[in-house]
């Protein structure tokens, strides 16, 4: 489901306040960033591998996934950016882009220049450490999607993942006790995993089983937290959240 | 490429029958799982649960029957010219 972008909701400013502690200025600064926003459809690439961007894409609303293609067609979701998540801020400082970024439901996406991003980090440089401190939170969680494709069990890895996305929706307000809307299909699901879609049903099927999960459309929710992240073997200090007791 | 097959219980968590699939060699090549009728996914078909040498590392179809999953295979095990 698309939820339309609110003005008066920021989600860049809300996404970095989670990770860094921002000043009355620097929200001011942010809420100023000249962007140009456009509604993308789902399963739409937004850039692809290979392309020299001049702008960066912030997600306003939806979901978009981070991919890579192998030489024989099969794709490699390495990382999941929702609402507030600029998922090609790298190219800002690295000229040719070295993944796709698509889209996964209908989103809201503000394109910010280049130009717009380096002048703003020239004036304000603890906004230039925020962006920073945001591409490393980023490899962290990409060394921990790392740790659980190459060495949790599929029925882990999954609860791992829902425990993630669980805890980065609520850190920018989109989880109502603990339930939110996860557009995520079974095939992307199996991409980013590493399992076949089979097998993504199959450990879906067991984890609700289980009482772990519960999903109506594209809405998950999750009756027993505890137990999801302690089947997940989730630890949400990768995620290097300012207020982790609020969300984790 | 005359294929063996061998019927087994595959631990899938929803005890699914599947066969193990020798080579004219004897030599094991994959294991096949008959889906159940609650995969979501593909229910009632066979689907290439592991595979192994020139089956290893592709994809995982799902086949409508078990002639059509073995003749895959043989395809694919059949040298190249």
């Amino acid at each position: 489901m698309h939820s339309p972008f609110r003005p008066d909701y920021n989600p860049l400013i809300r996404k970095l306040e989670s990770i860094f502690t921002l000043t009355a200025d620097e929200r001011q600064a942010l809420e100023n960033l000249p962007m140009q926003i456009t509604v993308i459809e789902e399963n739409q690439d937004i850039v692809r591998e290979g392309d020299r961007p001049s702008r960066c894409c912030l997600i306003l609303s939806g979901f978009t996934c981070t991919y890579k293609v192998t030489a024989q067609g099969k794709r490699q979701i390495v990382a999941f950016n929702i609402a507030g998540d600029v998922p090609d801020l790298q190219s800002l400082h690295l000229k040719i882009l070295d993944n796709s970024v698509g889209t996964i439901s209908r989103c809201s996406v503000g394109f910010i220049t280049h130009e717009a991003l380096r002048d703003i980090c020239t004036r304000y440089p603890r906004i230039a450490a925020a962006f920073w401190r945001g591409t490393l939170v980023d490899g962290a969680i990409f060394r921990e999607w790392m740790t659980s494709i190459g060495q949790r069990e599929a029925y882990n890895r999954l609860a791992h993942l829902l425990c993630e996305m669980l805890v980065r929706l609520t850190a920018v307000g989109l989880v109502q006790d603990h339930s939110c809307d996860l557009p995520i299909t079974q095939s992307e699901l199996g991409d980013a995993l590493g399992i076949t879609t089979v097998h993504v049903n199959r450990v879906l099927q067991q984890l609700r089983t289980d009482g772990l999960i519960e999903l109506k459309g594209t809405r998950l929710n999750i009756p027993d937290w505890e137990k999801l992240k302690q089947v997940g073997e989730f630890n949400p200090m990768y995620l290097h959240l300012e207020d982790l007791q609020a969300v984790a | 490429m005359t294929l063996t097959l061998q019927p087994v219980r595959v631990a899938t968590g929803f005890e699914d029958e599947g066969v193990l699939v020798f080579d004219g060699e004897q030599r094991l090549v994959a294991v096949l799982t008959h889906l159940s009728d609650r995969n979501e996914v593909a229910p009632g078909h066979w689907f290439l649960e592991a595979g192994f040498g020139p089956l290893s590392g592709t994809s995982h179809p799902a086949f409508a029957d078990l002639d059509t999953a073995q003749d895959w295979i043989s395809r694919r095990l059949s040298p190249r010219v």
